[in-house]
């Protein structure tokens, strides 16, 4: 070595910084959060404690997105109720075959999310985990396509409310303006869980203790299974009223 | 979560509960192309319910969250009991008047 990879001696002492991190935390979980490093619990503590809270939250704001979506669903039973004959006619227009496919395939894919979450706390079942997220992601993604298909036949067939409009019978185009902000609703929060997930992925690929040591695979993946149970809700109330009339 | 899950006891826990969603998926379609009258919702929407149910604590793990998850879970549900019931009586009233 020439002098040049030799730093001087004034620069191999650096000044020390204002707050030094317990190395412990910094070491053996480098997925825990700035925050958590400073109030000194010993690692396995600290990842429990966060895990707890970050359930939490989300517990919490699924409630919040259960009102949300709650609010739609009411306008649904109250249109119901004052046009059950302009409902089931309107529903009869939806394709039950794509719909049908499509709730299989969140099904599934809720099944596949389910199996990650519980072999993300069992680091040697890394890979199924990794399998597991992509595959779900995958099945999201297949369900926004057959979603589109769907509305490329819907907007052909014109079902969308306003001029022109395929039925006659005039509520019949609110159950159409509660279908396409309901779905449109649903694929936002779908595309939105298809992006946590691979990116969940992608930070277990490229970290091998990311999956086993992050409170946010359990965060992604509640979230999934509500998108999840939003559609299943979704899915008589758009495709099962009125096909026996 | 006391002991560490292995493969078997994760598809033990969350295979039968996928076969139990798809076979009520398809028993949700066959009923619905039967002339039940009024039945034909109650039964659609009470099968989405226990499938929403199936996904919540199986899934979702509700069966085995600490008491503050569950308690939250509950309240989401506890104040759409508020607004449907509170909204849809108004509806039912005006409704029933003509």
């Amino acid at each position: 070595m020439t002098a040049t990879g030799e730093p001087s001696p004034a620069l191999r002492e650096p000044s020390p910084p204002l707050r030094e991190p317990a190395p412990l935390l910094r070491e053996s979980a480098p997925s825990l959060r700035e925050p958590w490093h400073d109030l000194g619990f010993a690692p396995a503590d600290a990842l429990a404690r966060q895990r707890a809270g970050a359930s939490f939250g989300m517990w919490i704001f699924i409630a919040s997105e259960v009102l949300f979506f709650g609010a739609l669903f009411l306008f649904y039973a109250a249109l119901r109720a004052e046009h059950p004959e302009a409902v089931a006619a309107a529903a009869r227009e939806t394709n039950i075959v794509y719909g049908t496919a499509n709730t299989a395939l969140l099904l599934t894919s809720g099944l596949l999310a389910a199996i990650a979450a519980r072999a993300a706390e069992v680091p040697a079942l890394r890979r199924l985990v990794l399998v597991c997220l992509l595959l779900t992601a995958g099945l999201g993604l297949a369900f926004l396509i057959v979603k589109g298909f769907e509305y490329r036949e819907d907007i052909r067939e014109n079902l969308v409310p306003g001029p022109g409009f395929k039925l006659a019978d005039r509520p019949t185009q609110l159950f159409f303006g509660f279908y396409w902000f309901a779905t449109a609703v649903h694929g936002i929060h779908l595309a939105i869980g298809i992006g946590l997930v691979t990116r969940l992925a992608w930070k277990g690929w490229r970290a091998p203790d990311f999956l086993a040591t992050s409170p946010q695979v359990e965060v992604a993946l509640l979230y999934w299974g509500f998108v999840d149970m939003v559609w299943i809700v979704l899915y008589p109330a758009l495709y099962l009223v009125g096909r026996a009339g | 979560m006391s002991e560490a899950p292995t493969l078997r006891s994760i598809l033990l826990r969350t295979v039968p509960v996928w076969l139990g969603l798809v076979a009520l998926l398809a028993v949700s379609v066959l009923l619905a192309y039967r002339p039940l009258g009024p039945w034909n919702a109650a039964l659609a929407f009470g099968i989405a319910g226990t499938q929403a149910l199936l996904v919540a604590v199986p899934f979702m793990r509700l069966d085995t969250a600490n008491a503050l998850d569950r308690l939250t879970a509950a309240c989401g549900l506890f104040w759409l009991a508020i607004l449907f019931t509170l909204t849809l009586a108004d509806v039912f009233a005006r409704l029933a008047e003509g």
